[in-house]
């Protein structure tokens, strides 16, 4: 029983981290609070849908298509809406719910208000962890977070665009004076984040069932994570979709379903009172 | 004096044009539309305090206008006060929620408040849904009577009639705007003004800047209880997908567009996006909202401080 929970909980926060981390890029880097991500998650998914179910390619490729297109609605997004209303100083968290609207009830015209769902890709293998069992294709992602996410810190770290994003989200003007501008790296930055939640949008398409409105929740949490951890923190994001998702979890395990979702909100508000800027943030409020 | 004088006129002939907008109508779905602008109003002039004034943007409201709700309906149905007690309780029991939360969470800024505010909403609906022995669960309270109210023994007012509701509604909004108009000019609105334009600022004149963020929050949500103990009693049934966090993030749009931090912004914006909605409602509704959601981009854009800041600014030439 523990381990199947722990088990469970360990990909629940796969998800969740690879979310949070596309979220906590643009969010520290760009202090928008792109709730749009949601729309993107849900197209990553029916990307999927359509170019595995209804055309029949390989998996791989419709996941590397979702990857582009969702990198590329997410660049869009950024040069027509948000750098525009950031000039003129507008509210670009309605900027962001506009997009997500139009986004939505696109799907919705198109693929109607019916849930869809995908065949596993690897067949229906299992593996036996201790006690508890995780499909093959669940264990995979695991595996897939557990190298992009140093990855993703690595490339933050050495290479000179990572070096530059990391400039710009801890000093706007001191980024411009030194050279760089803040147009171009948000351009990047909302390309990498985006990639990131349209990845994570179509490996999960096989395993939950999806409509317009997926990710409308999961985003949610993502963003309590990206909070939690601490803006632009990828260690905090780790730390923190591990305590939420295992959390989570146990909660739905040993007490009760409905109260889960309630316990992690709960916790996390006490965490922000207690600490806002974080547990692994450096920004003084 | 002048002034003064033209002020005067606007607000008789606004009260005047208000009192008699009902009967210019028969028809009867004009008159639904017209009670829920009324209550949409009142809830975006509860927003208006917190986000107009302070800059701090609540994602939590329609939560909060759901325990006004579920207070006053469980009031009246279970415990059998009259109409009125319920919607005081109502607001009461709010303004304690707002209080519960606010007084922690505004220390905050920025997103961290935004957050705060939006798990709160969350939270309420959860709460709406599980608390099952309270609220009923996800089934929701259907069958709410009808308000009656009995001044000092006399026959009791029949508000079961869509315009008898509307003037209740009007005389609640008559309330709203005054009470908002004291909070704007007087010395509370003042201090609010230093915590929008320069909180550090403010706080080193001696202000004591959290008192007043927590004093017009409290304000806020009570009457975000009204609002909606009011949609409880007018629609007759509530559950918790009456309040979610959807709802919130509307009442805000109507609030930016029609205009932020001004007296008839909160006026104009429940008008236009009701009436948007409801209407879009007998045709397809995914067209409309994708349509509307093209409008509200656009509109944060080229008009970011709603459509009562762009008159003020062009047609008047006045600054904000």
């Amino acid at each position: 029983m523990f381990s199947q929970i722990l088990l469970n909980g360990i990909f629940t926060s796969a998800i969740y981290c690879l979310i949070a981390l596309g979220l906590t890029l643009i969010l520290g880097v760009m202090d928008i609070a792109d709730f749009a991500q949601a729309g993107l998650y849900m197209v990553g998914a029916f990307l999927t849908f359509i170019v595995f179910e209804i055309w029949g390619l390989n998996f791989l490729v419709s996941v590397c298509i979702a990857i582009v297109v969702v990198s590329f609605v997410g660049i869009v997004n950024n040069i027509v809406v948000y750098q525009p209303a950031m000039r003129r100083g507008a509210n670009s968290l309605i900027a962001a719910l506009g997009i997500l609207l139009i986004i939505q009830n696109l799907a919705l015209l198109v693929f109607g208000a019916d849930y869809q769902t995908l065949q596993l890709p690897f067949g229906q293998g299992n593996v036996q962890i201790f006690n508890g069992t995780i499909t093959l294709y669940k264990s995979m992602i695991v595996l897939i977070v557990c190298v992009l996410v140093p990855a993703v810190s690595l490339f933050l770290k050495k290479t000179k665009i990572g070096r530059a994003i990391r400039a710009v989200s801890q000093n706007k003007e001191g980024a411009s004076i030194v050279g760089i501008g803040s147009g171009k790296v948000s351009v990047i930055t909302f390309g990498i984040g985006s990639a990131i939640v349209g990845l994570t949008g179509a490996l999960v398409s096989p395993i939950y069932a999806f409509d317009a409105h997926f990710g409308s929740h999961i985003i949610v949490k993502a963003f309590t994570i990206a909070i939690f951890g601490g803006l632009g923190s990828i260690p905090g994001t780790v730390v923190g979709a591990l305590i939420i998702g295992i959390g989570e979890n146990m909660v739905a395990g040993y007490v009760s379903t409905e109260y889960s979702s309630l316990m992690t909100f709960v916790l996390l508000i006490l965490i922000l009172f207690i600490r806002p800027q974080g547990i692994f943030g450096r920004k003084a409020i | 004096m002048k002034k003064g004088f033209k002020k005067g006129i606007c607000i008789s002939f606004f009260v005047i044009f208000s009192f008699f907008l009902p009967l210019f109508f028969k028809s009867v779905f004009i008159q639904h539309l017209l009670v829920l602008i009324g209550i949409n109003i009142i809830l975006v002039m509860a927003l208006d305090m917190v986000f107009g004034q302070t800059g701090l943007v609540s994602l939590g409201h329609a939560g909060f206008m759901g325990i006004g709700a579920y207070t006053c309906v469980l009031l009246v149905m279970k415990l059998k006060t009259p109409f009125l007690i319920g919607l005081i309780g109502g607001m009461v029991s709010a303004g304690l929620f707002g209080a519960l939360i606010g007084y922690p969470s505004l220390r905050l800024r920025g997103h961290y408040f935004v957050i705060i505010t939006f798990i709160c909403g969350i939270i309420f609906t959860l709460l709406f849904t599980n608390l099952i022995i309270i609220t009923n669960g996800p089934m929701g309270i259907p069958g709410i009577p009808p308000p009656e109210i009995r001044l000092f023994g006399t026959q009791p007012i029949d508000l079961k009639s869509k315009i008898n509701y509307y003037y209740l509604v009007l005389i609640f909004i008559f309330i709203v705007i005054y009470i908002k108009y004291r909070c704007k000019n007087s010395k509370m609105g003042r201090a609010l003004l230093a915590v929008r334009e320069d909180e550090d600022l403010g706080k080193s004149l001696g202000i004591h800047t959290h008192a007043y963020k927590v004093g017009i929050f409290i304000i806020s949500t009570a009457f975000a209880g009204l609002a909606g103990a009011l949609y409880a009693h007018y629609i007759r049934f509530i559950g918790p997908e009456s309040f979610t966090m959807l709802h919130s993030f509307y009442f805000f749009v109507m609030n930016l567009v029609g205009g932020c931090g001004t007296m008839v912004g909160p006026i104009i914006g429940p008008m236009l996006l009701t009436v948007i909605d409801e209407v879009s409602q007998l045709f397809r509704p995914e067209v409309a909202r994708i349509l509307f959601g093209l409008a509200l981009i656009l509109m944060i854009i080229y008009m970011p401080k709603g459509i009562a800041g762009f008159v003020r600014q062009h047609i008047f030439k006045r600054e904000i």
